[in-house]
């Protein structure tokens, strides 16, 4: 049976009305276990039909974030040029979003296909889980994010750091002064200081171009990124090294760190308004060396990445956290009588409930704008001037290609 | 222009890739073996040594550019990777300048000099590193020689990039190559036309509708709706029909986008069509979602 033909079930429909299917005890028919049902296998009307597209590395691991009632459908990967079938195996995720019986989405890719394939299983009404990094560029975060409200879907980057924020009483404290809007100019600095895996993941300058596997779709894989003559460094986890496909270990461990900390200090919906690198300059296709970056909110909050893997150490500001005492007696009693917020669903509950996940679409896009941002001042060499709001660099038009990158067709977002 | 020695002096001062082929550092001298593992003594990336070198190259003019070119090769053919380097540093050297003073004429002669060398006696992986690097720095004194390129099939996609990144006037070279444009380069046309929101195509964009290809066919859909023309509104929801899969999903998200662009320019009444047809149109559960969205998005505008 062709994946264009299998019937779509109405699952997610009875776990929305929290309904269970019947399961009829009046005969002596042999039931397998995973129709019946147990402690570890949930039966059809509680199961979900998911697809794990991208399925090296963190890609097993993505899947099970989909939650415990999803069976695994299909698995695509453009390594799996040897083995496709279209029935469970594919390399093209175009086939994969055509199911019917698909209703959630793993996207464990390399970055460069995580905003295209997000976009994509959103337009085919799938709910997705995506690894970090959410995107390539600025202008791809966007995108998503319209997607996830043009369709109503559930969109969830797959960092959780925030889940822990919450629950800590300080965390929640700091998020409550700053979402307040009561502290007019914020003295907050936050500086993430190493663990940026910035020599681990940068990328080579002079790889020779070597035979492509015979497993592997190089095209779909290079997908809207320039088709550049294949090399292994190029794939498979050291990717990251290339700006074609990621931004380094900023990018990528960046989203990690990031996510919770602009969460505390109630920055979800906005973006820095300056970003200031200090770096050689950047080669022209392969991430390497920067040494610390600088990005300054309007209210003054800023927050600094320093690599300590190059050049001088950060030093023109010191760590501050936001606290109580930056505010007013009167002012402090307003925010310790705010509610506490609500806590995150997490992605399962969130496609019950249709409730946006921690880690949504427009929180995740504003994290990955302050990774983009800070990868596009290393690669210009200048100070940039960003307005959070029509999301791009003033009165820089070149710095601004970074912002909105063209992609080869026929991809578009 | 075959480089001067003192521009490959200046080209040999870009660092040497180190032990693992990066630039994460320099290497002065290999050290003794370590239980088997290469060690060497290394020293930081010398940021002050290359800007140096970046400046005296960038004040040598086009005959530095053209002999940088010069030193290009074919991947593979060669060890080239300095002179990218430099002549990628150099890119986006002469937009530093041009925002620190505001003068674009090293910026302008930077890309003069480089469109001036994409001529087909190159091979194609320097061209497309050229158009490359026109996308970082390339103005409208670069369109033209790009535009040249937007009918050749190895090396439409790079400089459709480059048109693209540099934007304005650039849409009309799309609009020029459309006609002799095949293949893939056609494909990359139609698409650029819709990402540069071109409203004098929306008569050719209607026309690709209709071509056999089906990703120009969705491409023109996708390009259509971005413009937001309101006469396109019948052709992209009959499209909408197709039979289920990738381009009935496609042809839906078209139908969307042009919705919204026709609301937000104020025609209500013409999205309002749009959003109508898709509620009562998909009828079968698997697009329940689109009905759904259509019904919230139909709230809204009412």
């Amino acid at each position: 049976m062709s994946g264009e033909n299998r019937r779509r079930s109405s699952r997610r429909d009875l776990l929305k009305q929290g309904a269970l299917a019947a399961v009829s005890a009046a005969t002596f028919t042999i039931v397998p276990r995973h129709v019946l049902g147990g402690q570890a296998e949930p039966p059809p009307s509680e199961t979900i039909g998911g697809a794990l597209i991208g399925c090296g590395g963190r890609g097993p691991g993505t899947f099970q974030g989909l939650g415990a009632g999803v069976r695994r459908l299909a698995q695509c990967d453009v390594k799996f040029k040897d083995k496709y079938d279209n029935q469970t195996y594919y390399t093209d995720f175009r086939r994969v979003l055509e199911r019917k019986d698909i209703d959630v989405v793993a996207i464990a890719t390399p970055p460069h296909w995580h905003a295209l394939i997000s976009i994509a299983a959103m337009e085919a009404g799938k709910d997705v889980l995506c690894e970090k990094p959410m995107t390539r560029t600025i202008a791809e975060g966007r995108a998503v994010v319209e997607a996830e409200r043009r369709y109503r879907r559930i969109f969830q980057v797959g960092t959780f750091g925030r889940y822990g924020a919450i629950k800590s009483d300080r965390s929640r404290l700091t998020h409550k002064i700053m979402r307040s809007g009561l502290l007019k100019n914020c003295q907050g600095v936050h500086i993430k200081k190493g663990g940026l895996k910035v020599k681990e993941w940068s990328g080579m300058v002079n790889a020779k171009p070597q035979p492509i596997p015979p497993n592997l779709d190089w095209d779909l894989y290079c997908g809207p990124s320039p088709l550049r003559p294949y090399h292994p460094h190029r794939h498979g986890g050291t990717h990251r090294g290339y700006w074609d496909y990621e931004g380094g270990g900023l990018a990528d461990m960046g989203q990690h760190h990031f996510d919770p900390v602009q969460w505390i200090y109630g920055k979800d919906d906005t973006s820095p308004v300056s970003v200031e690198a200090y770096a050689p300059p950047a080669p022209p296709e392969a991430v390497a060396m920067w040494g610390w970056v600088e990005l300054t909110y309007a209210d003054g909050l800023t927050f600094v990445m320093e690599s300590t893997e190059w050049g001088e150490p950060y030093n023109r500001k010191q760590a501050r956290d936001v606290s109580l005492a930056d505010l007013s007696e009167q002012d402090q009693k307003k925010v310790q009588a705010m509610p506490d917020p609500e806590p995150f669903p997490a992605f399962p509950e969130a496609v019950k409930t249709r409730k946006k996940p921690g880690g949504h679409a427009e929180a995740a896009h504003r994290c990955a704008t302050l990774l983009h941002l800070a990868n596009i001042a290393i690669r210009t060499g200048r100070k940039l001037k960003y307005d959070p709001v029509k999301e791009e660099i003033v009165g820089d038009p070149e710095a601004n290609r970074l912002v909105v990158q063209p992609l080869r067709a026929p991809w578009r977002i | 222009m075959a480089p001067s020695d003192q521009v490959k002096a200046l080209v040999d001062e870009m660092p040497k890739a180190d032990e693992r082929g990066m630039y994460c550092h320099v290497v002065i001298r290999e050290l003794p073996p370590e239980k088997g593992k290469r060690q060497v003594e290394t020293q930081p990336i010398d940021k002050a040594k290359i800007d140096k070198a970046i400046d005296a190259i960038q004040k040598g003019g086009r005959a530095s550019v053209l002999g940088i070119v010069d030193m290009l090769v074919e991947p593979g053919a060669g060890e080239d990777y300095k002179a990218r380097y430099a002549l990628h540093c150099l890119a986006v050297r002469v937009c530093q300048m041009k925002k620190a003073t505001g003068d674009d004429k090293p910026r302008r002669e930077f890309a003069e000099a480089v469109a001036s060398a994409l001529g087909a006696g190159r091979p194609k992986a320097v061209r497309a590193y050229l158009a490359q690097e026109l996308q970082v720095a390339g103005g409208q004194e670069a369109v033209a020689a790009l535009g040249k390129l937007l009918t050749d099939e190895e090396a439409c996609d790079p400089a459709a990039r480059a048109l693209l990144s540099i934007g304005g006037a650039a849409v009309e070279q799309f609009r020029a190559a459309l006609p002799a444009a095949k293949g893939y380069c056609r494909l990359a046309v139609v698409q650029a036309l819709g990402v540069m929101r071109d409203a004098a195509s929306v008569p050719a964009l209607q026309a690709a509708l209709k071509e056999p290809d089906r990703e120009v066919r969705m491409a023109a859909g996708w390009g259509l709706a971005r413009i937001g023309d309101a006469s396109s509104a019948d052709l992209l929801m009959k499209a909408a029909d197709a039979e289920p899969g990738w381009e009935r999903i496609q042809a839906v998200k078209a139908c969307l986008m042009l919705a919204e662009n026709l609301r937000a320019a104020g025609k209500k009444a013409e999205a309002v069509k749009i959003y109508t047809y898709l509620r009562d149109s998909r009828k079968d559960k698997s697009e329940q979602y689109v009905r759904e969205a259509a019904e919230a998005a139909l709230a809204a505008v009412k």
